[in-house]
């Protein structure tokens, strides 16, 4: 009896200690297929001809002065270039063009730039003040990052428009009229709304970590308080502040829905020209831009990890102390306050002006009140017409594919977390892993998808192919599983490692602990993990907008893009903005389920 | 009543040529008092301390002096001169936190020359020069070049000692600078700190809560409990006449046995019932209250009749702990418990007869229980 006893819990524990390299397996596995076997694919197709490998297709694009302006040069007649350089120098320095490549370039680090302006003074207010709702504030730093883009830029459209809020206001005060549309400005603050929460969360962070110790240290040897500043403080933001300016240019070097709805083609960048190839099945072409574009980002990524892993994190310090920062009416005569009541504004148009002005135009016509832009979307609903874009489908599909990649993110992020963080050859693949899919853009690897899992691929002798719906789930899942690993990695890390060890000195195998100790204590982790994963697929366009073309499978970011083009009401935005307040209740209502379950947005 | 005099008195100090004074320093944290009128006056090239439980006010006195706390009332100087409203950066003083506190981005010679940023070095030297002969002087010559993060948390101290000296400031500062070190290093490094100390002749602030290291290290120690400060006197004084029942319990081990006068001469009285032969130098009138301190050293197991004036007492060994280089017995006597600390021979059980000399009984001169 006791023997038999022992050999079942000694099968189950075989089974038991399979369990966690299995589920990696498996999730290596899924990547293989659905990220790195397309995009692989889509770099293939750029160097290899015939069977043959080839330069031809990646210098054609590189020699065209259309794509790299004067450094075209460089690929097609590199000799001359010194007597070029000479030209221009005795030709007095006139403008020069660089091409598609480098307006991306030149939007990226202008969007960069007001990124940090904007950032910066939310982190001095976030680290250096106390006041009601700060905590909140801090949080919510997280929430532009995780809002479907293409809403975002209608919002930026209902704001600042031809019609929108902001020209509205103008016009009522007599101020005249303002058109931002289709202009690198718009552009760049629709940017700026995504990556400068992203500055000051950074920057915050590493602010905290400034032991106040240290500056007292330099205050008493003789440094003032502008010089401790400048030698103590100083030094310890700047790597949190080039990371983040890094990420920051990666991200919108590779932005795609804001460049597409604002810009237009006559702003396109690399990623939005690089989408027009494929709608116009030059595949061969966009999958060398495409290829040239991952290269760039994949080099920009590579320096960003490089220097985080340089960072060091402070230990053993105390947070710098934080002021009132209403100190009743004395607030009123410090100028550094009134800066920041001044900056507060800003934020408040920035960020909130965008959603305020998308529901109130959505509800708003030339006569006032209207309810139009809804009965428009109820009418399509109802219109029988083949290729209509119905607002049902999108929100239940939304809603599908959602759930399904909760149901397969959740289990790949915690996985990744747990390799992670048990340290060896498993942790490094696993941050590998993670990072790759950050500096690989959504058009490239929804390029990649339909080129090989939806158009069929042949392994063996045998074709496979994956329907629309299946391989958008897949694809969401892997580009929202690193959020999951970003929750719960932290979390995993923190539990006290004497508290695993009990659980094992006890009887419990490796995997019963993760099951019955560790993910108990970081359950909050996993649903906030959870809630970004839900948040990232049911905002994502990218890749879903290539997936969903020709197929009922389109979401509501995909409807909303394709509502933005419908003016059939005129040339407001309306139905836009219907489909967009929509989509906005949509994922609210998600996000506030998943706090009220205690889930939390701080990473 | 009259109670043992049990200080040396305060010799006559004046603000004008003490090292550091505090007059009547009061310190609030939003409506909590952290120190309340704290007066303290600290002799040029003294080595002082302030010991007493986390939370006592002993770190505030400190950041008070360095600037980095505005007391709500009082006056600090340093050197004569009067400091209460100078930045920290104005007031010449080293300090050196728990945690070294180095600055990660610089080496270890640039963390040791900031200060000569801002100030000369003392004496006709180049900055480089008074930089090595620190290195030295700490025994870190040669790592000048190295990261903070190389090195050990005892070589990150001295660093930071060094740093504090670079640029030959009035006083010293030191916040509980050992706490975060191992045993060993912590008595190696206070010998350190105690030599250098010395040798420059700097009038130096120690904070810590180890009495053992207050007793060791310094030339006087102030005991603070709630913001106040309990008693001040040379480290043998503490411990052999502390003034209060706290710095009684907080500085070393104690028996505190309340009792009253049963004769003033020669003065005894009862504890529980049993006399007890107090020293002749005690002035007490019959029915006083006393408080008595009997230390678990001078209480001995067995008779002795060397030992003239002495009182004994009949108590049951409970429990027996060996130390290596002594005995520590807990011992019942009359539903008490007393501690003996006897040397290395190993005690008997059961009953034993405990000595002690009416001379190595400390009266409390504030008997207040």
């Amino acid at each position: 009896m006791v023997a038999a006893g022992r050999e079942r819990v000694n099968a189950r524990r075989w089974s038991e200690r399979l369990a966690v390299p299995t589920a990696f397996v498996l999730t290596v596995a899924i990547l293989a297929l659905v990220f790195y076997y397309p995009v692989l694919s889509v770099l293939r197709e750029a160097v290899v001809r015939a069977g043959s490998l080839t330069a031809a297709p990646l210098v054609d694009v590189l020699g065209d002065p259309f794509y790299t302006g004067v450094a075209h040069y460089l690929f097609t007649a590199p000799l001359s270039i010194p007597a070029g350089v000479l030209d221009w120098i005795r030709a007095g320095f006139p403008s020069v063009e660089f091409g598609l490549f480098g307006f991306t370039a030149f939007q990226a680090f202008l969007s960069t730039l007001a990124s940090v302006v904007v950032g910066l003074p939310g982190a001095y207010l976030l680290a250096r003040f106390e006041f009601r709702g700060r905590r909140t504030l801090r949080s919510l730093t997280i929430l532009p990052f995780v809002l479907p883009s293409i809403m975002v830029a209608v919002g930026f459209l209902a704001m600042f428009g031809q019609n929108g809020l902001l020209n509205d206001v103008l016009g009522a005060l007599g101020l005249g009229q303002v058109n931002l549309l289709f202009t690198l400005e718009i552009i760049v603050l629709a940017h700026a709304f995504y990556n400068a929460p992203l500055v000051t969360r950074l920057v915050t962070t590493a602010w905290e970590g400034v032991d106040a110790r240290r500056v007292e240290t330099a205050r008493a040897l003789g440094a003032g308080p502008f010089r401790a500043f400048r030698d103590i403080v100083v030094p310890q933001l700047l790597p949190a502040l080039l990371t983040a300016a890094l990420l920051t240019f990666v991200f919108t070097f590779l932005s795609f829905p804001i460049v597409l709805a604002l810009g237009g083609l006559r702003l396109a960048t690399v990623e939005v020209w690089l989408y027009a190839r494929v709608q116009d099945l030059e595949l061969a072409e966009a999958a060398t831009l495409g290829t040239i574009e991952t290269v760039l980002s994949l080099a920009l990524t590579y320096l960003y990890l490089r220097y985080e892993a340089r960072q060091t994190t402070a230990s053993g310090g105390t947070t710098l102390p934080r002021r009132a920062l209403a100190v009743g009416w004395k607030t009123l005569r410090d100028p550094v306050r009134i800066g920041l009541a001044v900056y507060g504004v800003g934020i408040l148009v920035l960020f909130v002006g965008p959603l305020v002005s998308m529901v109130v135009e959505s509800v708003t016509g030339p006569n006032g009140l209207t309810s139009a832009y809804y009965e428009f979307l109820l009418d399509q609903q109802a219109t029988t017409a083949a290729g209509t874009t119905k607002p049902l489908p999108a929100i239940a599909n939304s809603l599908a594919f959602g759930v399904g990649t909760l149901a397969l993110a959740v289990p790949m992020g915690i996985v990744v977390s747990v390799m992670a963080t048990r340290g060896g050859t498993g942790s490094r693949l696993a941050e590998t892993l993670m990072s790759a899919p950050l500096a690989v853009s959504g058009v490239v690897v929804g390029l990649g998808l339909l080129q090989t899992l939806v158009f069929g691929t042949t392994v063996a002798g045998y074709r496979f192919t994956a329907g629309g719906a299946l391989a958008i789930v897949v694809a969401h899942a892997v580009a929202a599983y690193p959020f999951v690993t970003r929750n719960v990695t932290p979390a995993l890390a923190g539990i006290d490692s004497q508290l695993v060890d009990s659980a094992r000195s006890l009887g419990a195998s490796r995997f019963r602990t993760l099951l019955d100790v560790e993910l108990p204590l970081v359950w909050t982790a996993v649903l906030a993990g959870g809630a970004f994963a839900f948040a990232i697929s049911i905002g994502e366009f990218d890749t879903t907008v290539l997936l969903a073309e020709g197929v009922e499978s389109y979401t509501m970011p995909v409807a909303l893009e394709r509502y933005i083009g419908n003016r059939s009401l005129g040339p407001s935005l309306g139905p836009a903005t219907a489909m967009g307040t929509v989509l906005l209740l949509v994922t609210a209502a998600s996000f506030l389920v998943i706090e009220r379950l205690g889930g939390r947005w701080e990473p | 009543m009259g109670a043992v005099s049990d200080t040396i008195p305060d010799r006559d100090r004046t603000t004008a040529d003490a090292g550091v004074a505090l007059d009547d320093i009061t310190v609030d944290f939003g409506g909590v008092t952290a120190l309340e009128d704290v007066s303290l006056s600290v002799d040029e090239g003294e080595f002082f301390t302030l010991v007493g439980p986390s939370g006592c006010g002993k770190t505030t006195t400190l950041r008070a002096i360095a600037g980095f706390e505005e007391p709500a009332a009082g006056e600090v100087h340093i050197d004569g001169r009067r400091v209460t409203d100078l930045a920290p950066e104005r007031r010449d003083v080293g300090v050196v936190f728990q945690h070294y506190a180095l600055f990660p981005h610089m080496t270890v010679r640039e963390n040791v020359a900031y200060g000569l940023r801002f100030r000369d070095p003392p004496g006709n030297v180049t900055d480089d020069e008074r930089v090595d002969e620190l290195l030295s002087l700490v025994d870190m010559a040669g790592m000048g070049e190295r990261e903070p993060e190389q090195l050990s948390g005892g070589q990150q101290q001295r660093i930071a000692l060094a740093r504090a000296l670079a640029p030959g400031p009035d006083v010293l500062l030191l916040d509980e600078p050992l706490s975060a070190l191992d045993a060993r290093l912590r008595e190696r490094l206070r010998v350190t700190i105690r030599e250098i100390q010395q040798e420059l002749g700097i009038t130096t602030i120690y904070v810590t809560h180890d009495q053992s290291e207050a007793l060791a290290i310094s030339d006087r120690v102030a005991v603070v409990s709630g913001g106040r400060i309990e008693q001040v006197a040379p480290p043998e004084t503490v411990y052999r006449e502390p003034r209060s029942r706290f710095v009684a319990e907080f500085v070393g081990e104690n028996n505190l046995l309340d009792g009253e006068v049963t004769e003033s001469a020669p003065p005894r009285t009862t504890v529980d019932g049993t006399p007890i032969t107090l020293p002749e130098s005690a002035t007490v009138d019959t029915g006083d209250p006393v408080a008595l301190c009997v230390r678990p050293e001078v209480l001995s197991l067995g008779e002795s009749e060397m030992v003239s004036n002495a009182t004994t007492l009949t108590a049951t060994v409970e429990h027996r702990e060996f130390l290596g280089d002594a005995y520590r017995v807990h011992c019942s006597w009359n539903d008490r418990s007393l501690l003996v600390k006897t040397d290395s021979r190993e005690p008997p059980e059961g009953t034993v007869t405990l000595t002690v000399a009416a001379s190595d009984i400390h009266l409390l001169s504030d008997s207040g229980r």
